[in-house]
């Protein structure tokens, strides 16, 4: 999986290097609007993480471009801009996904695994760990072929660890990703607990085994 | 109050009172020497007139004698005395005293008298002729009734000419202070003063306007500085909140490093939701948002509902709602769901765990109840980062965010505290 990151900050995108590369990603780090212009000319990308503000151009116009040359490479737009006119241009250019600044790494790693399941492939989308089947299209999760019932948040949580395995997602974390990106959030993070708690206990009813791990006391850990 | 020419007035009227009432005393002594002199000029002509005709009448001495005892008996007014000695000087003098030709008795009448001398037939005489003069104090009178008419004439004038001058005179200058009164500094739009030939306004217009421009410009600077820091701010807390994720993905972190990590991830999110929200306020204060959409009220207030059942169930909060279906206004889908969203999650911040809280939506206006011990005080509470509670886990910029959208909106915001109740409402 390859995937570029279009990203002035050299810190930020050092970041994101680092945190990708344990997914057995690929990662390519363009800093300017030329370099980013080269190489997606040159390479093809499953994704490629876009900054609009760039020192030398508008990062809208690497999609344009990406677009006009009809390519079909994942874009996900990190923005400082927390502008919704952005993120509609953004979104009717045709990038896939729009993520503000400042965001957690695995709100970022979650997207693109997303990203990536979805444009691999195109009807169906199954993702499968042994007994546990998650059809991303239909939103339906099953074991042992046994269709379990998740609420809209429990099955949101689900595909967030899924998207996450083996890394420690802490429960502040798991609170911003599903509180949304509302104005104002409450601080207090028991529900996440609750959440969790009833994801495991759905899980395991249905006789699957225990891949969620708690760490540290209150993180949590996707095993597989 | 009064108004400033309903001032010059009162001064002016007092003044022209007393210019007045001291001019009664000087008419007065001005019309009554006029009076006398011309009397004592009448009054010698009167006696002049007396010698001529008697001595034209070359009468005997005998005869003389009788005439003048006739005359004085006829003529009251002025008396002929035979004397041997002549006054060394004629006399004038003013009497008092009861007019013989008045019908009734008590009449007390002025009278001007001269005492002069008179030769008829070579034999010295001397004449007193008396002419009736007007009273001191009806003169007084007369010249009093005339001055307190044009005194009432003056007033009147005046009055009538201070309301159509304060109309006309002042009216670049109220038009001056309705611009005043309705301009807004966040909306940042110049006035433009009318154009006037009166030298004051001109200049007053012309220092209101350096003022205005001078303020519209700091405040656009001092927005434009808040919404720059916040959005410099968004890198480095973007390095930080990376770094710190990658941090507690240690395989070799103690659970005690993990928690100072996770301790500090709080911290992070939190500072990075009030910087948001800074941004946030900073964009909607230069309306930077289009508010014409049609938005669906009711829809998003269900939604939002929906998305929070696990913080109501979390504090066993009772929820109520009453929410009108098709409720539609006109405004920015974004910030209205946020307002929707910090309103009621403010509620379930203060609320008691097994509290309640009611939601009721009309065409009218958006309303959150919740249950409450004391009432908050409506001034500091739209204020940013005045928290009203001990719990200060909010960014303290929630209810500025309701309250700046509502503004742009052109809604009204209101707290009230009715039987144990918190109640925000939002009037459309």
């Amino acid at each position: 999986m390859k995937i570029l990151i279009i990203e002035d900050e050299k810190e930020l995108a050092k970041s994101i290097v680092e945190y990708l590369s344990e997914e057995k990603y690929l990662c390519e780090v363009a800093s300017t609007f030329t370099e980013a212009m080269n190489k997606i000319d040159v390479f093809n990308y499953d994704c490629i993480l876009l900054d609009i503000t760039l020192p030398d151009g508008n990062g809208l116009k690497i999609l344009e471009e990406l677009k006009k040359e009809n390519k079909q490479d994942g874009v996900i737009i990190i923005s400082a801009k927390n502008s919704v006119d952005d993120k509609i241009k953004g979104l009717q250019i045709g990038a896939d996904d729009y993520l503000t600044k400042p965001f957690h790494l695995s709100e970022l790693t979650a997207r693109i695994y997303s990203l990536i399941r979805r444009k691999q492939f195109n009807s169906s989308n199954i993702i499968k760990q042994d007994e546990l089947e998650i059809d991303l299209w239909a939103k339906t999760v099953s074991v042992n072929s046994e269709p379990i019932t998740l609420t809209k948040k429990e099955f949101d949580l689900l595909i967030y660890f899924i998207g996450n395995k083996n890394r420690v997602l802490s429960k502040s974390t798991l609170a911003e990703h599903l509180s949304g990106d509302f104005a104002d959030m409450l601080d207090n993070h028991d529900f996440v607990y609750a959440h969790v708690k009833n994801l495991k206990k759905k899980l395991s009813d249905a006789g699957c085994e225990q891949y969620i791990k708690t760490v540290y006391g209150t993180g949590y850990k996707w095993e597989g | 109050m009064k108004n400033l020419l309903q001032k010059s007035l009162k001064q002016l009227t007092i003044f022209a009172f007393i210019v007045f009432a001291l001019s009664i005393p000087s008419y007065f002594l001005l019309v009554d020497w006029i009076w006398l002199k011309e009397l004592d000029e009448n009054n010698h002509l009167i006696a002049e007139r007396i010698e001529n005709e008697f001595n034209e009448q070359n009468i005997s001495d005998e005869k003389l004698a009788e005439n003048i005892k006739f005359w004085n008996e006829i003529q009251p007014v002025s008396k002929i005395e035979y004397t041997k000695q002549p006054l060394a000087q004629d006399s004038l003098y003013t009497i008092r005293r009861e007019n013989s030709y008045a019908t009734r008795e008590d009449v007390i009448d002025r009278f001007r008298g001269l005492k002069t001398n008179i030769k008829i037939n070579n034999r010295n005489y001397i004449l007193v002729v008396e002419t009736n003069v007007e009273e001191t104090e009806e003169t007084v009178a007369y010249i009093a009734m005339v001055t307190l008419l044009f005194f009432l004439i003056l007033v009147v004038g005046f009055w009538i000419l201070n309301r159509r001058l304060s109309k006309k005179l002042w009216q670049p200058f109220q038009d001056t202070l309705q611009k005043l009164k309705s301009f807004q500094l966040n909306s940042q739009k110049q006035i433009d003063f009318q154009e006037t030939d009166t030298i004051e306004f001109a200049e007053l217009n012309a220092t209101l306007d350096k003022l205005l421009q001078h303020s519209i410009a700091t405040y656009a600077s001092q927005k434009e500085f808040t919404e720059n820091a916040s959005h410099e701010l968004q890198t480095p807390l973007a390095i930080l909140k990376n770094k710190l994720d990658i941090l507690m993905q240690g395989n070799d972190l103690t659970e005690r490093q993990y928690h100072i990590a996770e301790e500090m991830n709080k911290a992070l999110i939190r500072s990075t939701r009030i910087n948001k929200n800074l941004l946030l306020l900073a964009k909607i204060e230069n309306s930077q948002f289009d508010n014409s959409q049609l938005i669906g009220f009711d829809t998003l207030v269900a939604q939002t509902m929906e998305g929070l059942q696990e913080h109501f169930k979390e504090k066993s909060i009772s929820i109520g709602s009453d929410i009108s279906s098709d409720v539609e206004v006109k405004g920015n889908s974004g910030l209205t769901e946020a307002l929707i969203n910090n309103l009621i999650i403010n509620a379930i911040r203060h609320t008691a765990s097994g509290g309640a809280i009611r939601v009721v939506l009309s065409k009218s206006g958006f309303e959150v109840r919740n249950s409450g011990g004391q009432k908050l005080n409506p001034d500091l509470l739209f204020k940013r980062f005045s928290r009203m509670s001990a719990d200060n886990s909010g960014s303290g910029l929630g209810l500025s965010i309701v309250q700046e959208i509502c503004k742009l909106h052109g809604w009204q915001v209101a707290y009230n505290f009715e039987n144990n109740e918190h109640i925000f409402k939002v009037t459309f």
